[in-house]
C-alpha cells in the first residue's frame, strides 16, 4: 500500500539565493529519512517559492514492515546456576525486555551459547513516522543564517506562518515550530489571500496554480519567466541578456511571473555598458535588451509579481527608479574620470591588503618587481609593464568599484584609456583579471600576462607565507581559483615559465613583511593539486597527469606537452603492454640497492636480450633528440618499436638469476630501458 | 480596524500623520524624535535601548537623520546628509508583522493589486551598535521604500523576544505619491502664501551643512571630542546611569560620522574607531539590562494586567 505525501512549509520570504539549495536539501533529508525507515517513496517533486518549501513524495508506503527485534543477554553459562537457578544478571536482562525469565530463548551458536529476548514487532506507519522526521530534517537544514522572531524560540531561514502534511486526503497531524499541521496552504500574498484547501496531496501543484495563483516549481516557473523575457525582447526588436544567476533570483523572488518592459532616456546609453548592465541586473533585478548588432537599446524588462490592475503604474514606477540610479553611476563615473587613475594609485597606500602582508600599495610595487621579472622574457617595453602593473589595483578606489566590485578592471581599462594611457596599458590592465570563473578567457598580450602571473603569484606566496592556506570552503583570498588561473595563463599561452622561479622571486619580494621562503614550496605543490584537477576536466587521469609532473614540479608548459602527449599514446597499440613492463621493472629494480650504469655486452647470453639491448642502443639517441625538441609523442613511438623485443625478453630470460654477475647485467638492461621511457614520463604510474 | 482620520496625503507632513494614526492605532506610542545628531531612526533609545531585555514595547515617530558623508550640497535630487526616517518598533515581533506593514501602505494609498510590492532578502548589521537582524527591504514597483528587520542581537546581547523593526524612507515614498523627481519639490504643506516645499524648509540647510560637513569641521576638536565622549560614557557607566552614558555613544557616534566625512580617519583607523564605539555600547546595553532588572522589568507587569 502506497500513496501520495505532502509537505509545505509556509514561510515569510526566504532568501532567494539560497532558496533552491534549502528545497532541495530538505527533499533530500525527508527522503532520506524515510528511505531509513524503508518508506521511501517512488519519486519525489520538490517545490520552491519565496514563501513556501514542499514537496510531494509519489507512492510512499504506508506502512513499515513487521520488525524483528532480537536483544542478546547474557552468556547462559553465567546466566543459570548447576541448579538451574537464573543469575542476577539473567533476571535483571528479563526485567529490562519486560517478560519473565522462561519467555528468554536460549540460543546456541558456533561462537557461544546466550539468552535471547526475540519478538516480532508491527511496523510503524507514514502517519505516526513523518512529524518527527520532517522534524529531524528541518532541524538539521544547513541554513546560513538563522533567525528568531516573536518570544519563540525556534531557529529557521525566516519565520514560519502555516505546515501542511499530508498523506492522501488525510492531514498528518503534527506540530512543528508551534503550528499545527492541517490541509490549508496559502496562495499568492496579494492574488490569493486566503486560505486553499488541498483536497489531496496529488492535487497540490494544479490547486496552487489555478486558485492560489502561484507556481509552484522552482523550475517551471523559471521557464515561464524566460519565455515571458524572450517573447517581450522579440516584440521590442532586441535580444535579452538572460544571465543564469539573474534568472535563478528572478525565480527566486516571484509567484506569479508578469513580465514589466520600461524605457530609460537613450543618453544614459553613453555610460560604459557593463555599467548600464550591472545597474539593471545587481540593483534592479532587470534584464537587459541589445539589438542584433550588440548594442545596448534603451529598454528593461522586470519581473513583477502581480498581474496589476493598473500595468502602467507598475511599468512608470520602474522607470522612476532606474533614472537616479543610471544617473548616480554617471556622477561616478564622472567623478572618477575627474581623480584619476595616479591619484587612486597614491591612495592604495592607506588602504589593507592583509594585515601583516601591508597595504595594496604594498601590493602593487611587489606586482611591478615580479610582472617586470616575468615579462623580460617577452619581447615587449618594460616602462609599459611597469605602468600597467602600477594602476593594476588602481579601480579598486573608484566610486564605481566601490558600487560595483564585479567591474574591478573593466573600470580601470575605462580610466585608462581616459586619460590616454598605451592600448596596451589599458588592455592589462582590465585583463590580469582574466581568468575570471572556470571557462573564461585567458589574458593574450604578454603585460597582462605578466601582470596576471604577479599578482596571482604574490598573492598564493604571501597568504601561504603568513598560514593562511585555504582548506575545505575557508578561501577568502580565492587562492583556488588564482593557482588555476597560473596554470592555465602558462599552459594556454604556451609560456616557458618555471613556477620554482617565478615562486622564488615572488618570495623575495616580500622582503620588507614576512620570510615567504617557506611558502614556495607549498606553493608549488598547490599548483599540482590544481593541474591534477584541470586535466581531469579534461578526462585525463591523475595516473597520467603524476607519471608526468612528479618528477617536474612548477614545469608547467613543458608537463602539459608530455602530458599530452602521454595521453594520446595510451590508444597506441603497444601502451598497456609497455606500462606493465615499466610497472614490472621499477617494482625489480625497486628493491635493488645498486645498479650498474652500463650494460656489459660481454655478459648478454640469451638471444632475447641481446636483441634487446642492440635495438635499445639502435633507438636511445633518437628518443633523447625527440624529446629534447619536445617531440614526446615521436619520442614514445619510437620506444613503441621496441615492444616485441620486451615481450620476448620478458618471455626468454630469467633476470634473478644466481649468477650474480648475469642478474647485474640484466639489471641495468632494464634500467636503461626505464630511463629512456622517463625521458618523457614515468610509465610504471600509469594504471592499467 | 477603526476608521482613519482624514490625512492629507498630497503633502509630506500629511503622509506623517497618516503614519503616526494608523501605527498609532496598532497600539503604538508615537514619540518625537531624539533631540541629539543620529545617523538612522535605529539610535533612538525608543529602539536600541528599548530592543534590549525582556520587557514589551511598541512605538513609532519621526527621527531626522544625520549622514555626513551623504551631502551633495544641495545639489543631488535624491541625496541628502538630513533627511527623515519613519520609525517603528514592535516587541515581541507579532505574527501578522508583514500585514501590519501592508496595511499601512494602503493606508498611505498604495493598492496592493495595482502595485508590485515585494519582500527582498536585505540583512542588517550595525557594527558601531554591536547588532544585526534579517529581514528586507521592501520594494514598491521596484524601488527600496522600506526596511524590514527582526533583531536577533543588540549591544552584543541576544535579543529574547525579538523586536521587528520597520524603517520607511519617507521622503521616497512621498516624492512616489507626489510625482516629482526631486526630494526639494516635495510639498511639505501649505501655508497662506501657498505651498511651502522641502526645498524652501531644508535647501540652505543642505548646502550650508555639506560646506561644514566637508570642508570646515574641526578635526581636531572632533577627535578630542570622541576621547571625551568616550571617557564619559564609561564613566556613567560605572555609575550606572545607562541613559545618560547612551547619549555618550551617540555622540561619539556622531563625532566619527563627521571625521569620517573630512576623510580624516585612514581605513585601518576607522576599524578601531568602529570598535571603541561597538565597546561602548555593549558596556551601555548590559548596564541598561542591569537596571531594568534591577526594577524589575516594570513593563512586563504592565503588559500582563492589561490583557
Amino acid at each position: 500500500m502506497s500513496s501520495d505525501c505532502l509537505i509545505e512549509i509556509g514561510t515569510e520570504e526566504l532568501p532567494p539565493r539560497a532558496l533552491q539549495s534549502l528545497a532541495q536539501n530538505f527533499a533530500s533529508l525527508v527522503t532520506q529519512a524515510l528511505a531509513d525507515h524503508s518508506l521511501a517513496p517512488g519519486s519525489v517533486e520538490v517545490f520552491a517559492t519565496p514563501r513556501r518549501l514542499a514537496m510531494l513524495l509519489r507512492d510512499t508506503p504506508l506502512q513499515q514492515a513487521e520488525q524483528l527485534i532480537e536483544k542478546r543477554g547474557p552468556a547462559l553459562d553465567g546466566a543459570f546456576d548447576a541448579d538451574g537457578n537464573p543469575s542476577r544478571a539473567a533476571l535483571g536482562f528479563a526485567a529490562s525486555c519486560g517478560v519473565d525469565i522462561d519467555k528468554l530463548e536460549r540460543r546456541k551458536t558456533e561462537k557461544g551459547s546466550w539468552l535471547y529476548f526475540c519478538k516480532t514487532q508491527a511496523g510503524r506507519s507514514l502517519q505516526d513516522l513523518l512529524p518527527e522526521l520532517v522534524a529531524a530534517a528541518l532541524t538539521s537544514l544547513p541554513i546560513p543564517k538563522r533567525m528568531r522572531w516573536g518570544d519563540r524560540s525556534e531557529v529557521f531561514v525566516r519565520p514560519v506562518k502555516w505546515l501542511v502534511l499530508m498523506v492522501g486526503s488525510e492531514v498528518v497531524e503534527a506540530e512543528i515550530f508551534g503550528l499545527r499541521s492541517g490541509n490549508r496552504s496559502f496562495g499568492h500574498r496579494f492574488h490569493a489571500p486566503m486560505a486553499l484547501e488541498i483536497p489531496s496531496a496529488s492535487e497540490y501543484e494544479e490547486i496552487l496554480l489555478s486558485q492560489g495563483w502561484v507556481i509552484a516549481s522552482f523550475d517551471q516557473r523559471r521557464d515561464t519567466i524566460r519565455n515571458l523575457v524572450e517573447q517581450d525582447a522579440t516584440r521590442l526588436g532586441g535580444i535579452a541578456k538572460i544571465d543564469d544567476a539573474l534568472l535563478d533570483e528572478v525565480t527566486a523572488l516571484v509567484e506569479y511571473p508578469v513580465s514589466v518592459c520600461g524605457e530609460f532616456d537613450a543618453e544614459f546609453l553613453e555610460l560604459p555598458v557593463e555599467v548600464l548592465v550591472s545597474t539593471m541586473q545587481e540593483n534592479q533585478k532587470y534584464f537587459a535588451l541589445f539589438d542584433g548588432k550588440g548594442e545596448m537599446l534603451p529598454h528593461f524588462i522586470a519581473i513583477s509579481n502581480i498581474d496589476s490592475r493598473k500595468p502602467e503604474m507598475v511599468v512608470s514606477g520602474n522607470e522612476r527608479v532606474i533614472r537616479p540610479r543610471f544617473a548616480d553611476a554617471g556622477f561616478f563615473f564622472a567623478q572618477d574620470q575627474k581623480q584619476g587613475l595616479d591619484l587612486m594609485r597614491i591612495r592604495l597606500d592607506a588602504v589593507v591588503f592583509q594585515d601583516k602582508l601591508g597595504s595594496l600599495g604594498d601590493k602593487t610595487n611587489r606586482i611591478i618587481r615580479l610582472a617586470k621579472y616575468i615579462a623580460s622574457y617577452a619581447d615587449v617595453d618594460q616602462d609599459l609593464v611597469r605602468r600597467a602593473a602600477d594602476l593594476s589595483k588602481a579601480d579598486l578606489m573608484s566610486d564605481m568599484v566601490g558600487e560595483f566590485p564585479k567591474l574591478q578592471g573593466v573600470m580601470g581599462c575605462y580610466y585608462a584609456r581616459h586619460q590616454q594611457e598605451e592600448q596596451s596599458v589599458c588592455d592589462a590592465i582590465e585583463q590580469h583579471y582574466w581568468p575570471r570563473h572556470a571557462g573564461d578567457r585567458v589574458p593574450r598580450d604578454p603585460i597582462a600576462q605578466a601582470v596576471a602571473l604577479a599578482d596571482r603569484l604574490d598573492s598564493l606566496i604571501g597568504i601561504f607565507a603568513i598560514g593562511e592556506k585555504p582548506g575545505g570552503d575557508k578561501d577568502p583570498f580565492a587562492l583556488r581559483r588564482a593557482a588555476l588561473g597560473v596554470l592555465r595563463i602558462i599552459v594556454e599561452n604556451q609560456l616557458t615559465l618555471d613556477l620554482a622561479d617565478l615562486c622564488q622571486v615572488a618570495a623575495d619580494g616580500y622582503f620588507r613583511q614576512v620570510d615567504a621562503k617557506a611558502a614556495i614550496a607549498e606553493v608549488i605543490e598547490y599548483v599540482f593539486d590544481r593541474q591534477r584537477a584541470y586535466y581531469q576536466e579534461q578526462n585525463i587521469g591523475f595516473d597520467v597527469v603524476d607519471a608526468v609532473a612528479y618528477s617536474r614540479p612548477g614545469m608547467l608548459y613543458d608537463c602539459d606537452l608530455r602530458i599530452r602527449a602521454v595521453q594520446e599514446f595510451q590508444s597506441h597499440e603497444a601502451a598497456p603492454a609497455l606500462a606493465a613492463a615499466n610497472k614490472r621493472i621499477s617494482n625489480i629494480l625497486k628493491k635493488q640497492e645498486h645498479v650498474e650504469p652500463d650494460v656489459d655486452t660481454g655478459l648478454l647470453q640469451e638471444k632475447a636480450e641481446k636483441l634487446l639491448f642492440k635495438q635499445l642502443q639502435a633507438l636511445k639517441q633518437g628518443v633523447a633528440k625527440q624529446v629534447s625538441g619536445g617531440a614526446y609523442l615521436k619520442g614514445l613511438e619510437q620506444l613503441a618499436e621496441l615492444r616485441p623485443a620486451v615481450d620476448t625478453f620478458f618471455d626468454e630470460v630469467m633476470v634473478m638469476v644466481d649468477d650474480a654477475a648475469l642478474q647485474n647485467n640484466r639489471l641495468a638492461l632494464l634500467d636503461q630501458l626505464l630511463q629512456s621511457f622517463r625521458l618523457v614520463a614515468d610509465f610504471s604510474r600509469i594504471k592499467s | 480596524m477603526s476608521e482613519l482620520p482624514a490625512t492629507d496625503l498630497s503633502s509630506f507632513q500629511g503622509l506623517i500623520q497618516t503614519l503616526q494614526n494608523y501605527w498609532s492605532d496598532q497600539g503604538c506610542v508615537i514619540l518625537q524624535p531624539l533631540d541629539m545628531e543620529v545617523g538612522a531612526g535605529t539610535f533612538h533609545p525608543a529602539t536600541f535601548i528599548r530592543a534590549i531585555g525582556p520587557e514589551p514595547w511598541r512605538a513609532a515617530y519621526v527621527q531626522p537623520s544625520r549622514r555626513p558623508t551623504d551631502g551633495r550640497y544641495g545639489e543631488n535630487p535624491n541625496r541628502l546628509q538630513h533627511y527623515f526616517q519613519f520609525q517603528v518598533l514592535l516587541k515581541p515581533s507579532p505574527d501578522n508583522f508583514q500585514e501590519l506593514y501592508l496595511g499601512s501602505l494602503e493606508a498611505l494609498g498604495f493598492d496592493t493589486l495595482v502595485h508590485d510590492i515585494r519582500f527582498v532578502e536585505d540583512d542588517w548589521e550595525s557594527p558601531t551598535l554591536g547588532a544585526w537582524g534579517l529581514g528586507w527591504e521592501i520594494w514598491l514597483n521596484g524601488m527600496e521604500v522600506s526596511q524590514f528587520t527582526y533583531f536577533q542581537q543588540i549591544g552584543g546581547l541576544e535579543c529574547q523576544p525579538v523586536s521587528g523593526e520597520i524603517t520607511y524612507g519617507i521622503e521616497r515614498l512621498a516624492m512616489y505619491l507626489q510625482g516629482v523627481d526631486s526630494i526639494f519639490d516635495l510639498v511639505w504643506g501649505r501655508g497662506p502664501q501657498g505651498v511651502v516645499t522641502y526645498g524652501d524648509i531644508y535647501h540652505q540647510n543642505e548646502v550650508e551643512q555639506s560646506t561644514y560637513n566637508f570642508e570646515l569641521a574641526d578635526t581636531d576638536a572632533l577627535f578630542h571630542w570622541f576621547d571625551v565622549c568616550e571617557a564619559q560614557c564609561q564613566l556613567l557607566v560605572e555609575k550606572r546611569l545607562p541613559l545618560p552614558a547612551y547619549e555618550q555613544v551617540m555622540k561619539a557616534s556622531h563625532a566619527f560620522n563627521l571625521l569620517d566625512a573630512r576623510h580624516a580617519i585612514s581605513v585601518t583607523e576607522r576599524q578601531r574607531f568602529i570598535l571603541r564605539v561597538r565597546s561602548l555600547s555593549r558596556s551601555v546595553a548590559e548596564c541598561y539590562y542591569e537596571t531594568r532588572e534591577a526594577l524589575g522589568f516594570p513593563l512586563i507587569k504592565k503588559d500582563v494586567a492589561d490583557e
